[in-house]
């Protein structure tokens, strides 16, 4: 049982995660049917080699899981090029991809206008994002081709250990959530006092740089942190178990549709961050930090919705509700 | 040549094997609508289906039931049997609907390709 446990473990951890205790209660009920079937047949326990042929032929625990995503997308130009099974990482990592790319080049054109005047076209802020897509599409492709001869090697005796209940409950991994969360709260609330924080050796320069932050900035910064400390008491509850599932999840979903709110107000209701003497540098920082906000809004946005529809699914799906099993919030299996 | 005659064999497996997939894909969800009729759970369910010759993976088995579910073909409950909770699933009201009008489908194809099947004599 112990293989099956790290088996079904394996598995969870790239299913949906609204959906994830379901599944893996299934699944558990399923092979434990087909193993017990097995010994019954045979008339004796089955050895640890028949429970790990058993699993082989169940499957990769990447490709189970990746069967039961929602959405069975591929991409295909003709022949498939890249399957269900792999498309959902394949849009996770060009999602992180692009985020990350549009962030750098928010900070690095601005100071490219700049340096160069007219260097900046359509196409040069165009290209990374082509060859991230391209690299990335590539990769996945090979991955794909390749995948019968990787993923189906695998062996079950080197699956990883089962978490126990210290590792993987609420204890190790909310200590480490609320410190994380409480150092970075405190690193942001310091940074407007101390910009070495933030820039290092770079803020004696700061006073020379020809671009200051509106005013306006000061209640913005302070709700944001605000809501960071929310976010940290909130977590303190967690870590005390002093929250449902329920209530965790209701506290986390206001505190977001709170910080969503701070981010349209800064797009919509805000238009200019920072002034500068050189209207070219002060338009183009202007813009850059717009885009930013924007995609942070977009972001804020889908992952509200997507929090909304899986707690919407585990409601009409889930075997398990709060009253018959009030477990605290975040404590994942 | 040898390795030319390899790849065209290589080919021609790998399309047949695409085309066998695409072909069981359809008969797969008939044959789980039929089968669940009654109700089952998921190894029941495949262990059914094997036994009047339909041998289907439990990977691909137990999504096509959720999906089947999300699709509102089948209905689902927990239950306890044995000591232990299963998910049973059986058609439901809609399922009813869609499996008649895909057996009438799957008459009207077979009557069909048997005839040119015959008219071809392949």
């Amino acid at each position: 049982m112990n293989l099956l446990n790290r088996y079904l473990q394996e598995v969870s951890k790239y299913l949906p995660k609204a959906r994830r205790e379901d599944i893996v209660a299934e699944l558990r009920a399923n092979i434990t049917s087909q193993l017990e079937d097995r010994e019954e047949e045979l008339g004796r326990p089955l050895t640890e080699d028949e429970i790990v042929a058993m699993l082989q032929h169940h499957g990769n625990p990447m490709i189970v899981a990746g069967r039961y995503r929602p959405h069975n997308l591929g991409l295909a130009f003709g022949v498939q090029l890249i399957g269900p099974e792999l498309f959902p990482f394949y849009r996770m990592i060009l999602l992180l991809n692009f985020c990350i790319t549009l962030v750098i080049l928010a900070i690095v054109l601005p100071i490219v206008a700049r340096e160069v005047p007219g260097a900046i076209t359509l196409g040069r802020f165009l290209t990374p994002l082509l060859m991230q897509f391209a690299a990335v599409t590539v990769i996945f492709i090979a991955l794909e081709q390749g995948k019968d001869h990787v993923l189906n090697r695998w062996d079950p005796g080197q699956l990883p250990p089962l978490k126990t209940a210290s590792e993987d409950g609420p204890s190790a991994r909310n200590i480490f959530n609320f410190v994380a969360a409480a150092v970075g709260t405190l690193w942001l609330a310091l940074t407007p006092r101390w910009p070495y924080l933030l820039l290092g050796p770079g803020a004696l320069y700061l006073p020379a740089i020809p671009m200051k932050l509106m005013p306006e900035w000061v209640w913005f910064y302070g709700a944001i942190v605000a809501l960071l400390c929310l976010q940290l008491g909130l977590q303190f509850l967690n870590l005390l178990r002093m929250l449902t599932r329920r209530a965790g999840r209701v506290a986390d979903l206001t505190l977001k549709c709170a910080g969503l709110a701070i981010g349209i107000l800064l797009a919509f209701k805000f238009p200019n961050y920072v002034t500068s003497p050189y209207q070219d540098v002060a338009e183009w920082a202007n813009l850059s930090f717009l885009i930013c906000v924007i995609v942070g809004v977009a972001i804020g946005l889908f992952g509200i919705v997507r929090a909304l529809s899986r707690d919407h699914r585990a409601e009409l799906t889930g075997p398990r509700t709060d009253h018959q099993n009030p477990r605290p919030y975040g404590t994942g299996l | 040549m040898y390795r030319t005659v390899c790849i065209a064999q290589y080919m021609n497996e790998s399309a047949f094997e695409n085309l066998k997939l695409e072909l069981r894909r359809g008969c797969l969800v008939l044959a789980v609508l039929s089968q669940l009729r009654v109700e089952h759970y998921g190894y029941t369910l495949r262990k059914a289906l094997a036994e009047d010759g339909l041998e289907i993976e439990e990977s691909t088995l137990y999504p096509l039931l959720r999906r089947l579910e999300t699709q509102g073909l089948l209905t689902s409950e927990w239950r306890e049997e044995e000591k232990r909770n299963k998910r049973f699933y059986r058609l439901s009201k809609d399922g009813k609907l869609v499996l008649r009008q895909l057996l009438d489908e799957w008459q009207t194809m077979g009557a069909s390709l048997g005839r040119i099947l015959r008219e071809s004599k392949v």
